[in-house]
């Protein structure tokens, strides 16, 4: 990787790490955004997510490593930076007991230019009440205001702290299709989740940690592509297992009768050709969902039991 | 126009700014108001209460009016009052948020953590400043009016000294929490330290061979120069604002070599 970065990159992480006294909070992590893309950052609760999002945001100071933020330093520029960025917390607290429009004018004017009408839009679109108190309001109103002082400014970077915790279903498909028009009109999306299927519906790629330090970066279709199935196939007569043990990536092969069960990883060409000289009855797939792949990458690894808990 | 972030934390901390102020101009004005009626209790007050009691009190005489107000406004409930409020006020300005979460959305404005801090401490000590010379607004107006024979001048030097003791313990509230970040170090370290340097001085009263630990107190360089008799003293005035400015400005700078919200 080259050192410093190009306009190409929005966020670059080299040997970032922090620890809390002798608590690994984040380690060694090398981490790329490009410009325009939406990258999602997964793991399970504790791995290190935000962590990682407070040291880009200058809030935490690393121990080891820099960040390089749209090219600028995240302490020494913090200014001119947090202009550029949107940021909704993770773990979101309001200052102050105003109404919901008052803050959000506190939002506006500390940033200068924001006009008031991508404010009123943006509630409306999210079905949010501005002359409420925000101490007030519930969980996923007040995430609400969250995302529209992180979206108001148009920002070039947003940074977003498990973004869809306690929006309902039809609000997080709200907050998606904005996800992919912030895309569109070129700017940047770095969003934690431990849900997948969000970020599978919205991210180009996926950074995923785990204990505290990047296990893979892949882009969302390739991901989809190499990710673990699990195939049934019917035939029409009985048929014997070894015919199937040895394909490339074709593992667990089962065979009860004309029933063949086994796990696939990657392509799924070798097991079909294989298939084809039978007659084939009935042929199940399990969708290849990012869960399992995810998932996938920690069974390869020591903890079995993150896996467990990133399963939520 | 003032920065939004100064007027935020105005919006935010108005209650309490307000009622402060009220309660700190409204025990001014009650107990200046009783001087009349006081005089004749105040004799028995006196001849009551041993030497020793009054000296611990800081009470020299309770007959005269100057010896009256730096009984009743200027030795105990009064700076308790102002310092109680410096110091809530100067806890809200980043252990509070820091501590109840509303810090990361603060600190997300565009500015650098100096500024940041910088607007809050402004913020804050403007409004403490408010309050602290509540006293010295309500003062001007009922000393002469009752015909209390206290120099204006006199009066003035016991407010700003007020003032001043204020900046001095909000100075030292707002370093602690700018470098712990926890609402309860900042009332921990200057509640002991209210108590203990106001004990200093009361003591060094009461013993000769003890006042030389006056010194250590910013309560001496407050009252125990006696302004309401002898005026202006400069060198003790700029000493309690040297030691606030000096702590502030500390933390300003230690606030901005910290993690935040961890």
């Amino acid at each position: 990787m080259l050192y410093g970065m190009t306009s190409d990159t929005a966020v670059l992480t080299e040997d970032l790490t922090k620890f809390y006294g002798s608590q690994r909070g984040i380690e060694k992590l090398n981490l790329d955004v490009r410009t325009g893309e939406v990258m999602g950052f997964l793991g399970p609760n504790g791995a290190g997510k935000t962590t990682t999002i407070r040291l880009l945001l200058d809030f935490l100071r690393p121990d080891r490593g820099h960040a390089r933020i749209l090219g600028m330093d995240p302490r020494r520029d913090k200014a001119t930076l947090h202009r550029q960025i949107g940021y909704l917390p993770g773990e979101l607290a309001f200052p102050g007991r105003e109404t919901a429009a008052d803050l959000l004018r506190f939002f506006a004017d500390a940033r200068g230019d924001v006009p008031w009408t991508a404010v009123t839009s943006l509630a409306e679109r999210l079905d949010l009440d501005l002359s409420r108190p925000v101490r007030a309001m519930s969980k996923g109103n007040k995430q609400k205001v969250g995302l529209v002082q992180a979206f108001m400014h148009q920002p070039a970077l947003l940074i977003l702290d498990e973004p869809t915790s306690g929006l309902d279903p039809l609000m997080q498909q709200e907050f998606l299709a904005m996800v992919r028009e912030a895309r569109d009109a070129g700017q940047t999306v770095f969003m934690s989740s431990h849900v997948l299927a969000e970020v599978q519906s919205a991210a180009d790629r996926v950074a995923i940690v785990r204990n505290g330090q990047l296990a893979a970066v892949e882009k969302v279709e390739s991901l989809g592509r190499r990710a673990v199935r699990s195939v049934e196939i019917h035939f029409g007569d009985p048929v014997h297992a070894s015919e199937f043990t040895g394909l490339p990536g074709v593992t667990g092969v089962e065979v009860a009768g004309p029933v063949l069960r086994c796990t696939v990883d990657g392509r799924l060409d070798p097991l079909i050709k294989a298939a084809a000289r039978h007659e084939v009855i009935d042929l199940l797939s399990a969708e290849p969902d990012l869960e399992e792949t995810f998932l996938s990458y920690y069974y390869t690894g020591e903890g079995t039991s993150d896996a467990a808990a990133a399963g939520a | 126009m003032l920065p939004p972030l100064v007027r935020k934390t105005w919006r935010d901390d108005r209650r309490a700014i307000i009622g402060w102020a009220l309660g700190v101009g409204v025990f001014t004005a009650i107990y200046t108001g009783f001087y009349s009626q006081f005089q004749g209790a105040a004799e028995l007050k006196q001849n009551a209460l041993p030497k020793g009691m009054l000296d611990f009190l800081g009470i020299a005489d309770m007959l005269s009016p100057a010896g009256y107000l730096q009984a009743t406004v200027f030795s105990l409930v009064g700076p308790l009052l102002v310092l109680m409020c410096a110091v809530t006020l100067a806890a809200r300005t980043i252990a509070r948020p820091e501590e109840d979460g509303g810090m990361e959305l603060l600190l997300a404005n565009p500015l650098s953590r100096t500024a940041f801090a910088v607007q809050r401490l402004v913020a804050a000590a403007a409004a403490i400043t408010l309050v602290a010379v509540m006293p010295w607004i309500v003062l001007s107006v009922l000393v002469p009016a009752i015909g209390m024979d206290v120099p204006a001048g006199n009066v003035a030097a016991a407010c700003v000294g007020l003032l001043l003791l204020a900046w001095c313990f909000a100075g030292i509230a707002f370093l602690t929490g700018a470098l712990t970040g926890k609402r309860g170090a900042v009332l921990a370290v200057t509640g002991v330290l209210a108590v203990a340097t106001y004990m200093a001085n009361a003591l060094s009263n009461l013993s000769d061979n003890a006042t030389w630990l006056k010194y250590a107190s910013p309560f001496y360089y407050f009252i125990g120069t006696d302004p309401l008799h002898t005026g202006w003293h400069p060198g003790a005035l700029l000493l309690l604002a040297g030691i606030g400015i000096t702590t502030a400005l500390t933390g300003v700078i230690l606030f901005n070599r910290r993690d935040v919200g961890v």
